[in-house]
């Protein structure tokens, strides 16, 4: 069995309902597959059906209800007690109040949070207008102090990394006999040093020398202070 | 349908808390079906008005008998959509010779709220615009099946045509609606 364009458009709404079966079906979708025009056409009006069946509905203007009530059964009696607390909670009961409420108590949350409230152990002390702003201002400052912190710490490694950069610049750009020469052929670990000393002990009568220049320079001021 | 039915009586008999819920239950079928066909929200809740309006007024003409009460308000809807459109007819004709002409007063006219369009996702809108350029015969069977999702028997009561009728118009309708779509640019996800 083969279809033309016209057969396939006038049953296509049966073949969304499902009411195509056997021969029917199949030459429906052959023609769908091999027509140029169909094909597109086809998955045009399925994709809109779907997307129509999707589409939410729109919210009712509130006013259209009491209007309507107004118009029918006359002005309303104004309503007290409990009776007026229930139309109050109805009014309230759509989804857009739902999701504002509902943002304001993030950001309310939020702000507790910023301000050092403690969900974990809340006080009613915490909530108390001079602790909200004690609390937000400490934070304030904490944040400060870190950010100044983080700050002078980039500096410090910034100005490490250009001296860095710097001395081996001057190494480069100085003249041959200056640069330090390559010690030929060592064994791992040997020094320049041929004496039997220990590295360690080396460093420290090297230090204990540089402490005696410094006191023979400074005795005879010591010994004019003690003589006073 | 047998709350509605009970509530109708009740209404008859002068309860007007019955008919406050009457009118709360339907306001947002109503209001969607008059939105969805004539495309604008100020329109649509004065044509749900008088909807409502009529409904109170010619409520003792409704038998349970013959079908459900969503269904003869939907017909109620249906005539004064159509009553709505005859009327308007005159006006869109004389705006759309006015359009041939650049006249900017009318094109800002036309164009939707900022609040209308923002909510509107942007292919629901698309879909929504092409609509409104439907034949009010294919529209309205568009938006009861597909939009409404009524049973092709509760359209055929609706509409007041046989079910070879309706199906022709829903597919006729799903159709030109597809190609305005496909003429906006808009392709099949």
């Amino acid at each position: 069995m083969t279809w033309t364009c016209d057969q396939v458009e006038a049953r296509l709404s049966d073949y969304f309902d499902g009411l195509l079966a056997g021969a029917e079906k199949a030459a429906f979708e052959k023609h769908e597959q091999e027509c140029a025009q169909c094909g597109p056409l086809v998955a045009s009006v399925k994709s809109l059906v779907s997307e129509m069946r999707a589409m939410a509905q729109v919210e009712v203007p509130p006013r259209l209800v009491y209007t309507v009530l107004d118009q029918t059964l006359g002005p309303r009696e104004t309503v007290t007690g409990w009776k007026a607390f229930l139309n109050f909670i109805r009014g309230l009961a759509s989804p857009k109040f739902a999701y504002g409420a509902a943002s304001v108590m993030a950001t309310f949350v939020i702000l507790l949070g910023a301000s050092g409230f403690s969900w974990r152990k809340p006080k009613l002390a915490d909530l108390s207008p001079t602790n909200v702003y004690l609390n937000a201002d400490r934070q304030i400052h904490l944040g400060k102090a870190r950010a100044v912190k983080y700050l002078s710490d980039l500096r410090v490694v910034y100005e490490i990394q250009s001296r860095l950069r710097q001395d081996q610049n001057e190494l480069q750009s100085a003249p041959e006999e200056t640069r330090p020469k390559p010690t030929p052929e060592k064994d791992p670990g040997e020094t320049d040093d041929h004496s039997r000393v220990p590295p360690r002990q080396q460093n420290r009568a090297n230090e204990m020398a540089r402490q005696l220049e410094m006191l023979a320079a400074d005795w005879p001021l010591i010994c004019e202070r003690s003589h006073r | 349908m047998e709350q509605d039915a009970h509530l109708v009586q009740q209404c008859l008999q002068g309860d007007g808390s019955a008919w406050e819920e009457l009118v709360r239950r339907h306001s947002r079928r109503i209001f969607n079906v008059c939105y969805r066909f004539v495309g604008n929200r100020t329109e649509a809740e004065d044509i749900s008005q008088e909807v409502f309006l009529r409904v109170y007024k010619t409520l003792g003409s409704y038998r349970s008998a013959h079908g459900g009460f969503a269904t003869w308000m939907t017909s109620v809807t249906r005539n004064l959509l159509i009553d709505h459109y005859r009327r308007t007819k005159r006006d869109r004709l004389t705006d759309s010779l006015d359009d041939a002409m650049p006249v900017v007063e009318n094109k800002e006219s036309v164009a939707r709220r900022p609040d209308e369009q923002a909510l509107l996702g942007e292919l629901s809108g698309q879909v929504e615009s092409a609509l409104t350029k439907l034949s009010p015969e294919l529209r309205e069977a568009v938006i009861l099946r597909d939009l409404q999702q009524l049973e092709y028997a509760e359209i055929q009561q609706v509409l007041g045509v046989p079910e070879g009728t309706v199906k022709s118009r829903i597919n006729r309708g799903r159709i030109e609606l597809a190609r305005l779509l496909q003429q906006m640019g808009v392709r099949p996800s």
